[in-house]
């Protein structure tokens, strides 16, 4: 069948079955599924489960002081939301967590990005964060690692480094006033991006979605002839599956590592690619976006966990083998994941 | 061919160009969400979700653009048909081919609007849209049929169509489905009067007849976006597919009564024994052309290559660089196109047999 069309399925219950709600409004109650805080009767009025929408009230009462994502109207002692999200305590500190959002940036981050303007000593890139950031042209590697001031001729060349559309992933050097991060490629890790696939998920910030880990960037052996592939989660949620390319480290003095940045940093030519490993890049695709689709976090664990799952479902399948991880097969893909 | 800015353009590098187009050039093609080639992102569909209106219907697709249709019927009084003599010897010929005396529609009676978000009403996405779907709509003239009343009088179909998403791929399979959805549940009350008489209505709307009956074979046509990456032909392309995609058509389709077959068919083959009529068939100017070539690594001196001037022969040469589709479709292709949505158990047909079991849900 060509077409798979189903039925709208009712919205999730928000409230789980419980008399939580209720005992809530009684006074007196124990309450056990907090921690016991010596509370007065006084109290904002929702629940840690409830959503807020932007504009609602989330409390009138003055003892709170309010956090991120809410906003006291002059001359009133209401405490009104101004994301969508749920409600956060912290002590007397009242701050809603928003559903989505987009990607703040912090120093250090690894971040893919996507070169969307040229300027004449900077690149400007999109990294999902509400401002696009920059890339000076001095905070890129040259081509051979030569170490020297950057001089009008490679003011002149900047498009053979960069150009629009291209993917790189660097890291978050600086962070401005304005929000604005300054991102820096200086490092055999990071530079252009080519032999592979991207994808955006959301990043930090919403409930799924890439999270701050150990290890942003791997190497993981495929299954069906696939070979190796590199997987990038950028914490900004922007997402690079590509052909594990081997880097030939030909005697390089650790001083001089530099040199070794290989003549192809700044290529936009792929490399030979096989239809194995073009699958397997598919299926690891399909696997991070049924996390996504679930709201399961996306890290190294969870990718790796859940493509050894999806081989196991598709090997038990007879037939060839399919990449394709919807409907029946992403359903049980989740539910041997949830199982384990 | 439709304006390239109906298609929104993707910005992708020429590495990632490179790699989707090898892949969907391959055989099997290999799609990047894994698909086969004629398999569609999973959908879903309601209909009559609207209390206000004579049909409607919603559906969103897997990556999240959502659509709703509603269509609302009214009265209006005919305009006086001018070269009656003429008109009433045509339609006599008609009574002797349809069975129904002097029932003729016109193409304005039916009023197509198209709402985007972030888009003016006379951008040329959704005029462009708006026009092919009632092209498809008005096409064999059997739809504005349905809307006569009487000599006087004939139903004036509005039909809403509202992207409820941001247009992250090509809307026009998702609103086109919705229109076919929306007008497959569309109802209109039944007639009480007679012949030239006031029209009269019955006020049960548990005794309105549909605008489309399912005893009957004619179906609201259905326009689908096929692609093709050289000789692969790809069905509901995402939008990273249709950034590499070098032939790209909205083919619109809808079933046929059996004794139907027009002359203006074009000579494909098998077609004759399918229950589906094509309606229309249009180009789409894929974004591809408008991408920029890679620079492969022999001409590229940040690579430690040297500038040529001949950058064609250095491009011919190398593989894994991305080059902009050139020329145009090869009219065998497009007719294997065409084939492949016509044939029998083919793509269209399930995805209308699929919408009608919506329907009847």
């Amino acid at each position: 069948m060509a077409i798979t069309i189903l039925a709208p399925a009712p919205a999730a219950n928000p409230y789980p079955a419980s008399e939580y709600s209720d005992e809530d409004s009684e006074d007196g109650g124990a309450d056990l599924e907090r921690d016991i805080d010596m509370r007065p009767s006084k109290r904002a009025k929702r629940s840690a489960k409830d959503i807020v929408t932007p504009g609602e009230t989330v409390t009138d009462d003055p003892q709170w002081m309010r956090g991120h994502g809410t906003y006291i109207a002059p001359a009133s002692t209401e405490i009104v939301a101004t994301v969508a999200g749920t409600i956060q305590k912290t002590n007397k500190l009242l701050s809603v967590r928003p559903l989505r959002a987009r990607y703040t940036p912090e120093i250090g981050d690894l971040v893919v990005g996507r070169i969307v303007e040229v300027q004449s000593k900077r690149w400007r890139v999109d990294v999902g964060a509400p401002v696009l950031a920059g890339l000076p042209l001095s905070a890129i590697n040259l081509p051979g690692g030569i170490l020297r001031k950057r001089t009008e001729t490679d003011e002149l060349q900047i498009r053979t480094f960069f150009s629009e559309g291209d993917l790189l992933v660097a890291e978050v050097q600086s962070l401005h006033q304005d929000g604005t991060a300054g991102l820096h490629t200086r490092s055999l890790k990071y530079g252009k991006l080519r032999n592979g696939v991207f994808m955006s998920v959301t990043g930090t910030g919403g409930g799924g979605g890439v999270i701050r880990a150990r290890r942003q960037v791997w190497t993981m052996d495929t299954e069906h002839g696939g070979g190796k592939v590199d997987v990038i989660l950028g914490v900004n949620g922007y997402i690079w599956i590509s052909k594990h390319i081997e880097v030939t480290t030909a005697e390089t003095a650790i001083t001089r590592m530099e040199e070794s940045v290989s003549a192809t940093v700044y290529s936009s030519q792929n490399d030979e690619i096989a239809p194995e490993t073009r699958r397997e890049i598919s299926r690891i695709r399909g696997v991070i976006t049924l996390l996504v689709q679930k709201g399961l976090r996306v890290d190294e664990e969870m990718v790796m966990r859940g493509y050894s799952t999806a081989i196991e479902v598709d090997d038990r399948e007879p037939g060839e083998s399919n990449e394709y991880l919807g409907g029946d097969r992403g359903k049980s893909v989740l539910n041997l994941l949830g199982g384990r | 061919m439709a304006p390239s800015s109906a298609l929104q353009q993707v910005l992708l590098s020429p590495a990632e160009l490179s790699y989707l187009h090898t892949s969907l050039a391959s055989t099997p093609p290999i799609r990047p969400d894994g698909r086969t080639s004629r398999q569609f992102r999973p959908l879903i569909a309601e209909s009559n979700i609207l209390p206000g209106t004579n049909g409607s219907a919603r559906i969103c697709f897997d990556d999240g653009t959502e659509a709703i249709v509603g269509a609302k019927a009214e009265v209006e009084k005919s305009r006086p048909v001018f070269a009656a003599r003429e008109e009433e010897g045509e339609g006599e010929e008609m009574a002797e081919g349809q069975g129904e005396g002097g029932e003729r529609g016109r193409n304005e009676w039916v009023d197509i609007s198209v709402e985007i978000p972030g888009m003016r009403d006379d951008d040329s996405m959704p005029v462009f849209l708006s026009a092919l779907l009632s092209e498809a709509l008005l096409a064999d003239g059997g739809f504005t049929r349905k809307l006569w009343i009487n000599r006087r009088f004939h139903w004036k179909l509005y039909i809403d169509i509202l992207l409820l998403s941001q247009p992250l791929s090509y809307p026009l399979p998702l609103l086109s489905l919705t229109t076919h959805l929306a007008l497959l549940a569309t109802r209109l009350p039944r007639l009480k009067s007679e012949k030239d008489e006031d029209p009269m209505f019955d006020d049960d709307w548990e005794a309105s007849v549909f605008l489309f009956p399912q005893s009957q074979t004619a179906k609201p046509p259905a326009t689908l976006l096929v692609m093709a990456v050289s000789s692969n032909i790809i069905f509901d392309p995402s939008k990273e597919e249709l950034a590499v995609a070098e032939v790209v058509l909205a083919v619109s389709i809808s079933s046929s009564p059996s004794s139907f077959t027009p002359e203006s068919e074009m000579d494909v083959g098998e077609r004759k024994g399918g229950s589906l009529k094509l309606l229309a068939v249009r180009t789409i100017d894929p974004p591809s052309r408008l991408t920029h070539p890679g620079v492969p690594n022999v001409v590229n001196t940040a690579t430690g290559g040297t500038a040529t001037d001949n950058m064609e022969m250095a491009m011919a040469r190398e593989e894994g660089v991305w080059k902009s589709p050139r020329g145009g479709a090869k009219r065998k292709l497009i007719a294997e196109m065409i084939r492949k949505v016509l044939e029998k158990g083919g793509v269209g047909e399930e995805v209308l047999d699929g919408l009608e079991a919506v329907g009847l849900e």
